[in-house]
């Protein structure tokens, strides 16, 4: 038995090695893919985004409302125009991701209390500097008419320090766990690199398994492993499964050790739950192979279902706020679970018990892809290649 | 067969291509699957999935060392936003912290206990929200409500204040300087609306260039199979190749286009302000751009699912490169080079805001520019590789060969 294990598992390598493919969508893909994220990235936030101001006052007032802008590490007061057309332009041609209009007579309606109103707008067709041009204005907004309050509270006769807490009585402080710096790269590396890992691992074993169907080797295959399916199965994936950890491994390393994202669990946490995701998906792609044992059909659905991953496992909207119908698909997609056990673990350093069922889910990914082996067999005792 | 000579062969043997490339097509399911299906589904189920758009009613825990009524209030405030829903109140941090690990809450509120005190004597008073950050929407939508909160909660404390001193002045109480924020594009902020445009316009480059990898792995396995013959291939110059499968993968691609940038907008009441006209015209060079870049690709194919392995993944990595989650002002040199190249990145960045932001294609002149010079390039390269590969054997017709 051990024996035709072994032969099987020769047979795995054999063929894991034979062609440059393979090497490079193991070990290529995800290093690249790992490269290019986190140093695109690299930055955390893209800070200092391009706004125009319309300054259709000129008065001393409206220029220091200019400076204050123009202090803020958020935006970037690239641009000044004259119009509120003019802006707006700059804006659909992309030079800008908001304005902000100083209206006439600011100043004179400021300080006499008439009243004036400062208008801002913000470019949300693309959300992350739409948003921090948005924060960056509103706190520019905010202060002055503040400053202006203070200053009139002052001239009535209130103490400068009362008046300053007049101002702003409360604040409320937001603490962001684990990533108080709000960086992009530990937000998003941590999510899409094992989900690239774990996109590959689906497309080589629906790839690797269905190509011996296409090619007509699968009676070899089997052969090689003594005519047991699982033994050829597993011949097939365990050497993959030992490439795929080591680089998915190697990859978290990088991460937590090198670029220092956050890592507030025991390692060995987070090996287990990349080891796992590797194994799950391939049980997940087992599942789709015996399913369709076609390669055409089983690498599409395998890619379809892995680039969806990336959506339906809610890497940026969450699942309670999808439609219930929706949001269940991603219970069945190991990412989800690998994605849980990083903000369990290595984001929030909570304690292992809270993280159990998603270890055990994972685990449940190859028991799932073993029920349709019987039907795999079939297929590979009759090969036959439709295009 | 020949061609013929002259401009009038040229014109022939494009139209042949472009026929051939049609039977290709349309009698290859994995192709069909690619240009027609792909397009028809995706952009639906994506939207499905960020249809509900905004984060309503996030649990959160409140601590409230302070249990007077002002903290009620405050309390109350918070769980009036739509963003924000009180989950249940905590008599302190341990037992909200055990709440929040599993995953009852995203986020607790702690009240001092000197917040009622604090307020009454116009001191500054501070209250802490923590924020689980495993996604950073939950923190936007809560940071959001809770900034709401403290400057409408500000201005009535400040008001209360200002009338118990007995001052009269209208400038102090009133909003001197009120602000107004427009956002434009996405004016309610939600998750759909953001990224569905964007998602669209790489669906149609994506799916075109799969399905034309697939299609030349089918060539070059058939090549492969008849000793270097494609019995399916057309006799034709390269320039007429290319020229004839674009044109093919042109028309297929006009009703999709129709359907995702205009039908699917529609249908799902996403933003949709632009001239219908305007975007087409310039996806016109995205459609063709992609098409090269397709057939630039596909010399380096060699069977029809191997491709998949490579070309999957960089539909993770042109949405990246498109600007639309990390703006391409902050890439580095490299990488806005690199985006540069790729038809996408120029098709998202035009057409959302043609489609969302009402610019007309004279606005989005320097990205339309930009497609058909890629679209020149690619042809280019694309040409000269197609020489290179397949220029030494001609391949013909045989009626008698083996089609598989």
């Amino acid at each position: 038995m051990l024996k035709i294990f072994r032969q099987s598992l020769n047979y795995g390598w054999r063929r894991l090695c034979s062609r440059r493919i393979y090497l490079v969508s193991c070990v290529v893909v995800p290093i690249l893919f790992a490269f290019f994220f986190m140093d695109l990235m690299k930055e955390g936030l893209p800070l200092k985004v391009p706004v125009s101001v319309v300054d259709q006052d000129h008065s001393s007032l409206s220029r220091r409302v200019v400076r204050n802008l123009g202090a803020s590490e958020l935006i970037d007061v690239a641009h000044t125009d004259e119009t509120y057309a003019d802006a707006l332009a700059r804006l659909r041609k992309g030079e800008t991701f908001g304005f902000f209009i100083i209206p006439h007579d600011f100043q004179k309606d400021a300080l006499s209390g008439i009243g004036t109103t400062i208008t801002y707008y913000s470019d949300m067709t693309v959300f992350v500097p739409g948003s921090l041009a948005y924060k960056g204005f509103k706190t520019a907004a905010v202060t002055t008419a503040g400053g202006v309050v203070q200053t009139t509270l002052v001239s009535t006769g209130i103490n400068e320090n009362v008046a300053g807490t007049l101002l702003q009585p409360v604040v409320i402080a937001e603490q962001g766990i684990g990533n108080p710096w709000l960086n992009y790269s530990i937000y998003l590396c941590n999510s899409f690199i094992p989900g690239v890992v774990a996109l590959m691992v689906m497309l080589m074993t629906c790839f690797t398994i269905c190509e011996e169907i296409k090619n007509g080797t699968s009676i070899e295959w089997l052969r090689m492993s003594g005519g047991s399916m699982l033994c050829a199965v597993l011949g097939k994936l365990v050497p993959q499964a030992i490439i795929f950890s080591i680089i998915g491994v190697g990859l978290q390393a990088v991460m937590y050790t090198m670029v220092h994202f956050p890592m507030n669990c025991p390692a060995w946490h987070m090996i287990i739950a990349m080891i796992l995701l590797v194994i799950g998906s391939q049980g997940l792609a087992l599942v789709i192979v015996c399913a369709i044992p076609n390669l055409r059909l089983s690498v599409s659905i395998a890619s379809l279902t892995g680039i969806l991953a990336f959506s339906i496992a809610a890497y940026s909207f969450p699942v309670q706020s999808m439609y219930g119908a929706i949001g269940i698909f991603s219970y069945i997609l190991p990412p989800r679970y690998y994605f849980l056990i990083y903000a369990d673990q290595a984001l929030n350093g909570i304690a292992l018990y809270y993280s159990r069922w998603y270890y055990i889910a994972l685990l449940l990914f190859p028991l799932a892809g073993m029920v349709g082996l019987r039907r795999l067999k079939k297929h590979c005792l009759n090969p036959v290649y439709v295009p | 067969m020949n061609s013929g000579n002259g401009i009038l062969g040229w014109f022939k043997s494009v139209a042949r291509v472009w026929a051939r490339e049609f039977r290709l097509v349309f009698g290859d399911m994995g192709v069909m699957v690619f240009f027609f299906i792909l397009p028809l589904g995706y952009p639906v189920i994506y939207t499905l999935i960020y249809n509900t758009e905004v984060i309503r009613d996030l649990p959160i825990a409140v601590v409230d060392h302070s249990r007077t009524p002002e903290s009620r209030e405050l309390a109350r405030m918070v769980d009036a936003t739509s963003a924000l829903e009180i989950y249940d109140y905590c008599p302190d941090i341990p037992s909200a912290r055990r709440l929040s690990n599993e995953k009852k809450v995203f986020g607790v509120l702690e009240i001092p206990a000197d917040y009622a005190k604090k307020v009454g004597r116009g001191e500054q008073t501070q209250v802490t929200y923590y924020a689980d950050m495993s996604l950073l929407l939950r923190y936007r939508a809560a940071l959001g409500a809770l900034t709401d909160v403290q400057l409408s909660l500000g201005d009535n404390i400040r008001g209360e204040t200002i009338d118990n001193l007995g001052i009269i002045a209208e400038s102090i109480e009133g909003d001197t300087i009120s602000n107004d924020a427009v956002f434009t594009g996405d004016p309610t902020q939600g998750f759909a609306s953001f990224i569905i445009p964007g998602i669209i316009v790489l669906i149609l480059q994506q799916s075109m260039v799969l399905g034309i990898t697939m299609i030349a792995g089918g060539v070059s396995e058939r090549r492969r199979r008849n000793h270097g013959y494609d019995p399916l291939s057309v006799d034709a110059p390269a320039g007429a190749t290319l020229i004839g499968k674009t044109l093919c993968y042109l028309v297929c691609y006009v009703p999709m286009t129709l359907y995702v940038l205009h039908l699917v907008p529609m249908m799902f009441s996403l933003p949709h302000v632009g001239n219908i006209w305007h975007s087409f015209m310039f996806i016109l060079p995205m459609l063709l751009a992609s098409a090269m870049l397709g057939q630039f690709i596909a010399v380096f194919v060699t069977e029809r699912e191997s491709s998949m392995l490579v070309v999957v993944f960089t539909s993770v990595v042109f949405l990246f490169l498109s600007g639309l989650t990390w703006p391409r002002y902050a890439m580095s040199p490299f990488w806005t080079l690199v985006s540069d190249a790729i038809p996408a990145t120029w098709g998202v960045e035009g057409f959302i805001r043609i489609n969302s932001n009402g610019a007309t294609l004279a606005e989005e002149s320097h990205p339309y520019v930009m497609l058909w010079m890629l679209t020149g390039i690619y042809f280019v390269v694309a040409y000269v590789l197609h020489r290179i590969s397949f220029g030494g054997k001609k391949t013909e017709s045989y009626g008698s060969v083996s089609k598989i």
